[in-house]
């Protein structure tokens, strides 16, 4: 397992490396950086010169990328185009509020997601089980944004109507000061909390369900019944892990999408995330910023998936990595 | 005559389909003897397995529905124990072992555990040491090679016929007085089969458990069984010892499966299928559920208006047919084989 694992992670190497020069070629493609500075009055000539030559616009992209592939190792992602500022700072910054964010989520979603679908599996076509699907295909069929500007109307009404103040619905903390575990925190990121959740547990819980109908129907099931295995056993020890191989899949990738940052969610709520740094990074046509990000969340996609695969492993003998 | 260990009667088991009710077994009435080997023949869907998933509540529900009967088992009625009773009797009094080996075993867990699991269910309180040597015994038995290796493997390490063997140790292993296999060899190479079948002659003579051998090989009837009931349209057609129904058949149908069978002594050009197909469960036939396939039934209004009794024709030697008695000369083409 563990050579696999040291396989993987060198596999993965080449795969960022490629990635990231193919990003590059088609971020700087997408718009010329040089095209910012020219729009400045105050700069003369030789200044652009200047500035083009030690920002290394004056060569070939693929050279470019060459000069940012430095300037990631020496510099920790290097610094901005535009305001000259380091980019480590603000992307980590905006990851750990992204991570407690999503972290937040999907633990709630996974938790109530594989607790119903299991419900919803054992007492199938009961009222539960159907209130929990009508529940889950709301989910489904909710766009984000939707969904997100529906708990922001609500709570500004409270807000409004009665003079309450229950949960945020802009921002992360009230006062200047961050302050990463506290209940104005907590008020602050419950709305995009729940927004993420219960677009993820309509997920997992629908998974969850029909991954324990298919394994509740097999051969082997009947068997553990037939050895008068009481039912509560059946379920935990024989269905369960069985059904939780598929959702496994499903939960890391989307887990690892998710870390590149909820982009419509974050903005919505005006969260400093990594989706909300992103698409104002993009905006501006900040190549690096987006670069450093771009490379980020690849890392994190690669990170899932190799953590999909041993967790797979763990739970099926019949996955074996050498 | 002695007590039978498990008695059926009235048995009526029915699945609630899109199409209609499916009539899957249709007032079946029979005796297991302590310690015999009945056989239970009939082709897919003549409901040879459901009448006895039935006694284990192993039915799915809905959609199927015990509608009427009785299983009287060490004299009490199967069919009417609560849910935690049944399961007490499940894997210790009466066990099964399933058709397909293949799928049968849970392939996330040790062989070895989920053998064990059957003892622990019945006896929590047993030791697990003492648990993993009742196992790696009981593979021993069943003739797993390196038992005390082989526990600790997952099934997918396992070839079907050595799964088929784990199968059959995990259902003796709280030495049930009843057995039930469910065609325990038909999802195996013919070599296999073979062996199989010693495992369970085997264990057989070790247990003294009565079995329930659910088969579509006639084959495996006259090498296994003592009695043997013949199953068509979820109906009991013939039933009696393997002697007599092997020379003498009384029922149309159990003539058409002896005839159906190559025999190995001799040349034969064409194998002798019986006509027409299955009934369906749903739309039976009226009258004799065989007669639109029977060869004694044509230009007969008795088969097509009247559904035939099991009577008995001979001594312990019963036939669910009209014209029974017509068939009193016929001589199966099996008859020399069998001894006297």
């Amino acid at each position: 397992m563990l050579t696999y694992i040291a396989r993987r992670i060198l596999y993965s190497i080449p795969v960022l490396f490629v990635s990231t020069f193919l990003s590059f070629m088609f971020v700087s493609l997408a718009g010329d950086p040089r095209q910012n500075l020219l729009a400045n009055p105050k700069l003369s000539h030789a200044h652009y010169k200047a500035l083009f030559h030690t920002y290394h616009l004056d060569v070939s992209i693929p050279v470019r990328y060459w000069y940012w592939l430095q300037d990631v190792f020496e510099h920790k992602l290097g610094s901005s185009l535009l305001t000259s500022q380091p980019i480590w700072p603000d992307i980590t910054r905006a990851m750990g509020h992204t991570l407690q964010v999503i972290g937040i989520a999907e633990i709630i979603a996974i938790t109530l997601g594989v607790a119903v679908g299991i419900f919803s599996a054992v007492k199938q076509y009961s009222i539960f089980d159907y209130l929990f699907t009508t529940v889950s295909f709301l989910g489904y069929a909710m766009p984000t944004f939707w969904l997100a500007l529906l708990l922001q109307i609500l709570f500004t009404d409270i807000y409004l109507s009665y003079n309450v103040r229950i949960f945020y619905t802009s921002g992360l903390n009230s006062g200047v000061t961050s302050n990463t575990w506290s209940l104005d925190r907590l008020q602050h990121i419950a709305l995009p909390v729940a927004t993420l959740a219960i677009i993820s547990f309509a997920v997992y819980s629908r998974y969850m369900r029909a991954s324990m109908l298919d394994v509740i129907s097999t051969d082997y099931i009947r068997t553990a019944r037939a050895k008068g295995l009481p039912e509560r056993l059946v379920i935990m020890r024989h269905v369960f892990r069985n059904a939780l191989i598929p959702v496994v899949t499903v939960a890391a990738l989307n887990i690892g999408g998710l870390l590149g940052g909820a982009i419509i969610t974050e903005t919505i709520f005006s969260l400093d995330g990594m989706g909300y740094y992103f698409i104002q990074k993009l905006g501006q046509l900040d190549v690096y910023a987006v670069m450093a990000y771009l490379a980020i969340t690849s890392l994190f996609i690669i990170i899932f998936n190799l953590i999909a695969d041993v967790v797979y492993g763990y739970l099926d003998p019949r996955i074996r990595y050498d | 005559m002695p007590e039978p260990l498990l008695s059926i009667r009235d048995l009526v088991v029915e699945f609630k389909t899109d199409d209609g009710i499916v009539h899957a077994v249709d007032g079946i009435s029979y005796d297991v003897m302590p310690g015999e080997t009945l056989g239970i023949v009939g082709e897919s869907g003549s409901g040879k397995s459901v009448s006895t998933l039935a006694l284990l509540g192993l039915i799915p529900q809905p959609p199927g529905r015990i509608v009427s009967g009785t299983a009287m088992f060490k004299g009490r009625d199967l069919l009417k124990l609560k849910k935690k009773e049944q399961r007490a009797f499940r894997g210790k009094e009466v066990a099964m072992v399933f058709q397909d080996p293949m799928t049968s075993l849970n392939p996330v867990l040790k062989v070895g555990y989920q053998l064990g699991e059957a003892i622990k269910t019945h006896f929590p309180d047993e030791k697990d040491e003492a648990i993993r040597a009742r196992v790696i015994e009981l593979l021993r038995l069943v003739g797993v090679p390196n038992p005390d290796t082989r526990a600790d493997q997952y099934p997918h390490e396992f070839s079907g016929g050595m799964r088929q063997r784990a199968m059959i140790a995990m259902a003796i292993a709280n030495s049930p007085s009843l057995l039930i296999a469910d065609e325990p060899t038909t999802a195996l190479d013919v070599t296999i089969q073979a062996q199989v079948l010693e495992v369970m002659k085997t264990v057989q003579t070790e247990t003294h458990a009565a079995t329930i051998l659910i088969t579509h090989d006639l084959g495996i009837v006259a090498e296994m069984c003592d009695r043997v009931l013949v199953m068509y349209g979820g109906k009991i057609v013939e039933a009696g010892d393997v002697y007599t129904i092997f020379k003498a058949p009384r029922h149309p149908y159990t003539i058409g499966l002896m005839n159906s069978l190559p025999k190995l002594t001799e040349d034969e050009e064409w194998l002798e299928p019986i006509p027409g197909a299955p009934p369906s469960l749903i739309n039976r036939p009226p009258g004799c559920a065989f007669h639109p396939r029977c060869f004694l039934s044509q230009g007969r209004d008795r088969c097509r208006a009247d559904v035939p009794e099991l009577r008995m024709v001979g001594d312990g030697h019963y036939a669910a047919c009209h014209f029974s008695e017509e068939l009193v000369d016929f001589k199966s083409k099996f008859a020399e084989a069998v001894p006297a």
